[in-house]
Order: structure tokens, then C-alpha cells, then sequence
């Protein structure tokens, strides 16, 4: 699509906040069109971005789940993280990205619960491995809100 | 918007028997306040000969909401809490009987030549944040030292033992996640599983929680004072470190640690609630309310999500919520954990 949809989008937020809101003269309308183009803005980022993060969260969780089916002491829950390491997204819908990406969070929060209830240096190691990927993910997500003023 | 006015104005008319010719005019629903449909409006009768002119807050249920909450909760608080000296709106009238407008409501003064600060603004209260963030502690600090049977709250709000405050509203909000969430949710339910493992010492005493303290929901006018607290609709009876642990949240200072809201220094801001409420600060307690409010705030977010993901409630301002604000409470949760789990395994 030409011209890029983040262009777009932005493109429609200044028209929205130059042409359309300063006409409206209901308070409730100016509040729910400026809440839109702050969510428009949000949503020219994450169209560009939206496929790559999902499937780099993906590819992370399931490199975490072959090293930590070493180390759980749950057999079936090593057989499981092992089976999710080894998956692959087949689609790079987002619809499809996202599924599979809550499947491997659930299984991500079941591993969480394993390693808290081990002890040692080496399962702290790892847990403390989980959580540079929660936070890596967390700071990806971010979204960076324009300023309008 | 005409229905409302007219149906409203013979609503005032029932309520007020002596008075002759209300009319209402300049109806205009207020942005914000999602939990409800809120709507300043000047109200005039004549009374004893004379023309009365009133602006008014009607405060509608709504169909659906970000929040679910009750509307006697929130008229309650103003109730008790306006003869204290507290700014809060004077309440004026509940009315249950969907025959005038539909749904529930009630009516409050309008505060005028007030505004409120948006958690979204980097600098909300310019020139005046010194000024007014030494209030809105202060103001924190009283409703925390208030005994709600004294001013006639208790038996309105559920009960509960200082022990098991940290349980009760853990549960609600966990219930909450569970119900709600559309994907799970791993930093969220890590910090439930925190919260679980390391539970606060009792409440130094059982106080009223606002709920929602933060900016956003206060308004403050041009010298710097605050002149109304807001949005109590989920005021409960608690332990008053919940409010200090909601208010310091870093969502509502552009994720900054050190002036909690844009206002004044985090030290200083606990220093003036404990002047004003008697109560010490207990800081390992405090630390495990503050990750409360963090797992809260999501929860009320992933609310926000289902209920428009749902259909039930298409307001913009649902969608947003549920994406900035989840965003940044994940981020500042997510770290907040890593660093208390490798500070246990150090």
C-alpha cells in the first residue's frame, strides 16, 4: 500500500487535530477525537512493528523453553517446553502470530511457576534469564505517545 | 440531550416541591470519568420569590464500564466526607428509579473554576505542582487518619480484619484477571505470585481507601488549590498504604520515580501523609502495595480490553486504556520482579 499506512494514519491525525476538532464544540466529542488521534499515532507504530515483535517474543520464548526442558524437573512439563522449542510460525498474521504467542506466554507462566518452586544456582540463573526476556519484551512493546501540545 | 435536560429539570421539580419553574440549560456531557456519564449543567428555579441559579454534576450510570462500581459507594463518600472540610462536591440527591433518566444517577455541586490534570501531560500542574502536590498528601493523609464510623461510613462499606486487607483486595483484582484477560498475562500473574509469597504485615488501622487517588482525579483551580477530590467509586475499607502504593505509581508521572504525579519529591510527599495521618509508614509494607497497585492497574486495564473487545462498550477511551496504560504497567512491573528476584537470589 502507497502511501505507507503509518503515513497515513499520521497523516489523518494532523487533519483530525487541525481541521476537525478545533469545529467540534461538544466537550465529549474533542475528548473522544483527541483519545482517537492519540490511539491513530499508537497504531501507525504498531502496524510497522506489530508482525516483527510477535515473532521475534515467539523465536525467544521457544530458544528459552529447549534450555529450561534441561533443566525443570517436571518430565511432562520438559516434554512440553521441548515439543513448543521446536514449533515455527507457519503465518505472519498477526491473528496467527498472536495465537501462538499466547500459547507459548501460557506455557512461559507455567515454567515460571516450576522454577520458583527449585532451588540452586543454576535454576536461579535461568529464572533470572526469563526475566531479562520479560523485560526485554516489555521495553519493545513500548509505544512512544506524540505530543500534540 | 434536550430529552435529558427536560426529563432531569421535572426530576428537580419532584425533589424540590417548593420551588417553581426549574429549567435546566447548558447540559454538556464532561470528557473522562469512564465508570460513568457525566454532565455539568445550570440548573434555575425560583424559590420564596427569588431566581436561584445552581450548576449542577449529574453523574449517570452507564451501560457498561470500565470499572464496575457502585454509585452508592461513591454518593456515600461525598456524604461523609464533605462535613469533614475535605474538598469534595456537596451531594444533593441518589435516585435508584430508572423512571427519570433511564438508568440510576445522582446529582452533586459542580465545582467551578477548577480543572483536572492529565496523567498524559508531562508538566500538568506547571507553576503550581509544589503547591498543590503538598495538598493532595495532605488531603491523602486525612482520609487515611479519618475513622469511618465517626463520619458515618463504616456501615456502608464491607467490613474487614487489618490482617486481611492484602488478601481481600488481591483476590478481587486476581478475579478480576481471570475473568477478563483476552492472552494471558506472565508479568501480571508473576506479580500475583509475589504478592502471595511475600504478604504485608496488618493494616496499622482500618481506613477508608479512596481507590483511585491520583491526578486525574482531583480538581484544582488557577491559584493552586485543590478544590474537589473525585471519582470514589471504588472507595472500600482498608489498609490506608493502598492509596499511597496507587498514588506513587509511576503510570501517572511519565514513568518517573521521584515526584509521584509530576508534584513534589516521593520523600517529601510520604513525609506530609504521615504528618497528616498519624499513621508511620511501614516502607517493606508499602513496597508490597505498590506492586499491588501495579497487578490492580492491569487488571482494571485488561477490563478495559475484554469490554471493548466485547462490543459492550465502543467508548475510544476503552482501547486506549488498554493499550498505553497496560504497555507502561507491564514495563514498570516487569522490572520492578527481575529486580526483586535477583536481589532474593544475590
Amino acid at each position: 500500500m502507497k502511501p505507507q499506512v503509518p503515513n497515513v494514519l499520521r497523516g489523518f491525525v494532523g487533519t483530525l487535530l487541525t481541521e476537525i476538532l478545533p469545529n467540534l464544540s461538544a466537550e465529549y466529542s474533542m475528548g473522544n477525537a483527541a483519545v482517537m488521534c492519540q490511539s491513530l499515532s499508537v497504531i501507525a507504530d504498531e502496524f510497522e512493528r506489530g508482525a516483527e515483535i510477535r515473532f521475534r517474543e515467539n523465536e525467544e520464548m521457544r530458544a528459552l523453553f529447549a534450555e529450561a526442558a534441561k533443566i525443570v524437573a517436571d518430565k511432562g512439563l520438559a516434554t512440553r517446553l521441548l515439543d513448543a522449542s521446536t514449533g515455527r510460525d507457519a503465518s505472519l498474521l498477526i491473528s496467527a502470530l498472536d495465537r501462538s504467542n499466547a500459547a507459548l506466554a501460557s506455557l512461559l507462566i507455567e515454567l515460571q511457576v516450576a522454577l520458583e518452586g527449585m532451588t540452586g544456582a543454576s535454576v536461579h540463573a535461568f529464572e533470572s534469564k526469563v526475566w531479562d526476556y520479560l523485560v526485554t519484551a516489555a521495553d519493545r512493546r513500548k509505544f512512544t505517545l506524540p505530543s500534540f501540545g | 440531550m434536550e430529552d435529558v435536560a427536560t426529563r432531569f429539570a421535572a426530576y428537580l421539580q419532584h425533589r424540590m416541591p417548593a420551588v417553581s419553574n426549574v429549567e435546566v440549560s447548558g447540559l454538556s456531557r464532561i470528557y473522562g470519568g469512564a465508570s460513568r456519564e457525566t454532565y455539568r449543567l445550570q440548573a434555575t428555579w425560583e424559590e420564596g420569590g427569588v431566581k436561584v441559579v445552581r450548576p449542577l454534576i449529574l453523574r449517570r450510570d452507564p451501560v457498561a464500564s470500565l470499572i464496575e462500581t457502585e454509585r452508592d459507594i461513591e454518593y456515600n463518600a461525598y456524604v461523609a466526607f464533605h462535613p469533614t472540610g475535605l474538598p469534595v462536591p456537596e451531594p444533593l440527591f441518589l435516585e435508584t428509579d430508572l423512571k427519570w433518566l433511564d438508568r440510576p444517577f445522582f446529582v452533586m455541586e459542580q465545582i467551578v473554576d477548577s480543572a483536572a490534570g492529565s496523567a498524559f501531560n508531562a508538566d500538568p500542574y506547571g507553576g503550581n505542582a509544589e503547591r498543590i502536590g503538598r495538598q493532595f498528601w495532605s488531603h491523602l493523609g486525612k482520609i487515611a487518619g479519618a475513622d469511618p464510623k465517626a463520619i458515618g461510613f463504616a456501615s456502608a462499606l464491607e467490613a474487614v480484619a487489618p490482617g486481611d486487607c492484602w488478601r481481600v483486595e488481591l483476590a478481587k483484582w486476581e478475579k478480576v484477571i481471570d475473568e477478563d484477560e483476552l492472552s494471558p498475562q506472565p508479568i501480571a500473574r508473576a506479580g500475583i505470585r509475589w504478592l502471595k509469597r511475600n504478604p504485608p504485615p496488618p493494616a496499622a488501622k482500618i481506613s477508608v481507601v479512596h481507590g483511585d487517588y491520583r491526578t486525574g482525579n482531583f480538581l484544582f483551580n488557577g491559584n493552586g488549590d485543590i478544590t474537589a477530590i473525585l471519582d470514589w467509586e471504588m472507595c472500600h475499607l482498608g489498609d490506608p498504604l493502598e492509596d499511597i502504593g496507587w498514588a506513587l505509581s509511576r503510570l501517572w508521572s511519565q514513568e518517573a520515580e521521584e515526584r509521584p504525579g509530576g508534584m513534589i519529591d516521593r520523600e517529601e510527599a510520604l513525609r506530609i501523609w504521615q504528618e497528616a495521618s498519624g499513621i508511620k509508614i511501614d516502607r517493606k509494607a508499602l513496597l508490597w502495595w505498590e506492586i499491588f497497585n501495579m497487578v490492580k492497574g492491569l487488571a482494571i486495564w485488561i477490563s478495559a480490553a475484554k469490554e471493548y473487545e466485547s462490543g459492550t462498550n465502543l467508548d475510544p477511551i476503552l482501547a486506549f486504556a488498554s493499550w498505553i496504560p497496560t504497555d507502561r504497567h507491564n514495563r514498570i512491573l516487569a522490572h520492578c520482579l527481575a529486580d526483586l528476584s535477583r536481589g532474593a537470589h544475590a
